[in-house]
């Protein structure tokens, strides 16, 4: 029985009736061999829009449904939905995109009708031959991975936890707490950082629900939506952390003394160390990059101190391999690097500081216990400049974007120094001052009027050093003068970037980076938590610069959107995969080379599709020489009829 | 570079007792900052004994002092003998 086919072409208002005569195709696509109805409608995906197509299936009984319209991403799921409505399998309904591919990007209303016709006439051809298609049904591991143990990971893992679902939270440094614990106050309240932070830290070391990977790093991840498989490496720490009392006798007698990379350099640290006193875990751990060696007779200093024997110097690194369902990643960012911003003096000069290291300055558990001191020399600074954009909207030298932060940072850093300096004087180097956010504007007017902060409009040309002071030669655009400040401290609003190893992550999880690095969102303004790869979510500074209010709001997003796999009994796969004629495959396994998902194997010298890995991208088909390999609904007979249908025959 | 706080980079200072060195270079193979290398002068015995080359690079591990088989090398803390404080410095 030859089948029926409907086609339904859609105005869209005159964003494709502007530059489509739809009733001449709607006409035209009539008169074309095999289709039955053709008709047209001003909104096809309104309601009224719907009805019509699924009663003219009804009544006319047809086998198939072509819709002219829109982009398939936008409306594919609409129209599919109404034709299972009126009784037909969803994937004998076809999208002919005629408005981004014809009437948005052409002028000529002729050639316009004309392309348009052909591309509906294309999905006919194509629709005919269609199988009705079942979608794949996967079963769902109800628990969730979160990467990156800062506030963003931190409130991720918590929301989810809370819903009473398995969390595995894994953070490269010994402590979580990423670098909203070095701050010291957080603007636009002020109130301390780590006294907000600390009490979700310590809820994430006792929940239940959470399991608490630190000093780890995620090394590979395999599998899909639903059921990924992680492999989770576990540093050594060289400490039982059951065993160890806190007692502090290991470092003081370790000889070796690194940088402390919690006081941002300030201070120094021994090799084996806790991070900070309200480090989770409460642990020591053993820094291998400065310990003369693991042998004991090389040193072993600590471990002849160690009372409770917690020092374990054969422990070794592990894989723990864990099942999840979905993947959280919230890696952070890190400050820009030292050596690329050399023009301001920074990593030249001892008094020239970047942000984290002044907040670290002003913090009550700092390097000074609060006091704003000159490192090189430990006087108060009476006049600090503050540099913005300290590497920041800078394309042709340094990144192109704006770190967005570092307006409100600074305003609070030089509120901060004149409430520990009451008699200094603050200025600040600025371009804009961009303080949009609940209360942010009305903090820098604080800043201003209450404590005297010298704003001035323009750059700095250089910074050097004389006479004990640090020179700084800007210029106030809006005054036109030179400016010369014989300051004695300097401060950076150095620019953010995406975490040190951020881009080999990308890789191991398969999803995307933006020009700059940061994580791709799958949709800039629709899916902004969302990656690329289904499943895989996004939060905190690791997508794009953002303040503490917002990570939070964005991993409460991600942990949403978790859940909402999380919840599931099982999973749906597009049916849309490959399919082996295993009568044609001589199992050359070209196309097992090729496939990106790694869905394609070879077993008994024939090919064999994963169908859940698969994601019907249609390479193997393309490779194959025998055309032993298609993807469903996509097959050689149906791509040769369209072309035929395209070129107008 | 350390600015601020207590935690100061411990220097230590090798002496070496030169006429007791069998020559082993069991020290200079082991230290993990490569603080030593043998030398090219004899002792007493007619062994090559070994040299400081970079003390700066000291960390006070004493391994040089645990692995010596002559008891020919032990180390010091040097800031204390820098204040004044001359002789022993070992716990």
């Amino acid at each position: 029985m030859k089948k029926k086919t409907g086609v339904f072409v859609c105005h869209c208002g005159i964003n494709i009736a502007g530059t489509v005569d739809v009733k001449k195709v709607a006409g035209d696509l009539a008169k074309h061999d095999g289709v039955d109805v053709s008709e047209d409608y001003v909104y096809m995906c309104s309601d009224p829009g719907q009805n019509m197509i699924i009663e003219s299936i009804k009544e006319n009984k047809l086998d198939n449904v072509v819709v002219a319209c829109c982009s398939p991403t936008l409306h594919e799921t609409t129209f599919r939905n109404a034709a299972k409505a009126a009784g037909i399998n969803d994937f004998q309904c076809e999208i002919a995109n005629i408005r981004e591919q014809c009437s948005w990007v052409h002028k000529d209303m002729d050639k316009g009708t004309a392309k348009a016709t052909k591309i509906t006439k294309s999905a006919v051809e194509k629709v005919r031959q269609n199988e009705a298609l079942e979608p794949i049904s996967i079963p769902v591991t109800r628990r969730a991975l979160v990467i990156g143990g800062g506030i963003a990971g931190i409130q991720a893992a918590l929301d989810i936890a809370n819903t009473g679902y398995e969390v595995i939270l894994v953070e490269r440094n010994p402590s979580i707490g990423g670098h909203m614990i070095q701050l010291s106050e957080t603007f636009p309240t002020l109130d301390c950082s780590q006294c907000i932070l600390s009490p979700k830290m310590v809820e994430v070391s006792k929940h239940p629900k959470i399991k608490l990977m630190t000093y780890s790093e995620v090394q590979e991840i395999s599998g899909y939506v639903g059921n990924f498989n992680v492999k989770i490496l576990q540093k050594p720490t060289y400490v039982d952390p059951d065993k160890c009392t806190l007692c502090d006798e290991c470092t003081k007698v370790c000889p070796v003394v690194m940088t402390n990379e919690f006081d941002m350099g300030l201070t120094g640290r021994k090799a084996i160390y806790i991070p900070f006193p309200q480090a989770i875990p409460a642990t020591y751990a053993l820094d291998i990059r400065g310990c003369p060696g693991l042998v004991p007779i090389a040193c072993g200093k600590c471990a002849d101190v160690c009372e409770p024997e917690a020092i374990d110097y054969d422990m070794k690194a592990e894989i723990i391999e864990e099942e999840v369902g979905s993947i959280i990643v919230a890696t952070g960012y890190d400050l820009y690097e030292k050596e690329n911003l050399s023009e301001y003096g920074y990593g030249k000069y001892t008094d020239v500081l970047d942000g984290l290291q002044f907040e670290r300055l002003c913090s009550a558990s700092g390097p000074t216990q609060g006091k704003v001191l000159r490192p090189s020399d430990h006087k108060e600074p009476k006049e600090v400049v503050f540099i913005q954009c300290a590497g920041s909207r800078d394309p042709e030298l340094h990144c192109a974007y704006c770190s967005k932060i570092c307006c409100m940072y600074t305003a609070k850093h030089a509120m901060l120094y004149k409430h520990h300096v009451p008699d200094g004087q603050a200025y600040i180097f600025y371009i804009d001052i961009r303080s949009g956010g609940k209360g942010y504007e009305e903090f820098v007017q604080r800043a201003v009027e209450e404590d005297g902060v010298v704003y001035l409009r323009g750059k700095v040309a250089k910074v050097f050093e004389d006479k004990g002071k640090i020179k700084v030669w800007g210029v106030d655009t809006l005054a036109g003068k030179d400016i010369e400040i014989d300051a004695d401290m300097v401060v950076l609003a150095t620019a953010m970037r995406p975490s040190e190893g951020a881009s080999e992550l990308v890789k191991k999880l398969k999803i995307a980076m933006d020009k700059d690095g940061f994580l791709a969102e799958a949709h800039p303004k629709l899916r902004p938590v969302e990656s690329v790869t289904s499943g895989m979510f996004l939060a905190g500074a690791a997508q794009a610069p953002k303040d503490i209010p917002e990570a939070v709001a964005q991993a409460s997003g991600a942990a949403a959107k978790a859940i909402s796999i999380l919840s599931q009994e099982r999973l749906f796969h597009s049916p849309m995969v490959a399919k082996v004629s295993l009568n044609l495959c001589t199992g050359c396994g070209m196309c097992v080379e090729v496939c990106p998902y790694d869905a394609l194997s070879l077993k008994d010298g024939k090919v064999e599709v994963n169908e859940v890995l698969c994601e019907g991208c249609g390479t193997c088909q393309a490779t194959c020489l025998r055309a032993a390999i298609n993807v469903k609904n996509t097959t050689p007979s149906q791509v040769h009829e369209m072309i035929r249908a395209s070129l107008g025959g | 570079m350390v600015y601020f706080g207590n935690i100061k980079p411990i220097k230590g200072k090798v002496h070496i007792e030169k006429n007791r060195c069998k020559g082993c270079a069991f020290c200079v193979e082991y230290c993990p900052k490569d603080v030593l290398e043998m030398s090219e002068e004899f002792n007493v015995k007619g062994y090559h004994p070994p040299f400081v080359k970079d003390e700066d690079a000291c960390v006070y591990c004493q391994l040089c002092e645990s692995i010596c088989p002559e008891f020919a090398i032990f180390v010091t803390i040097k800031e204390e003998e820098e204040e004044g404080e001359k002789g022993e410095s070992r716990p």
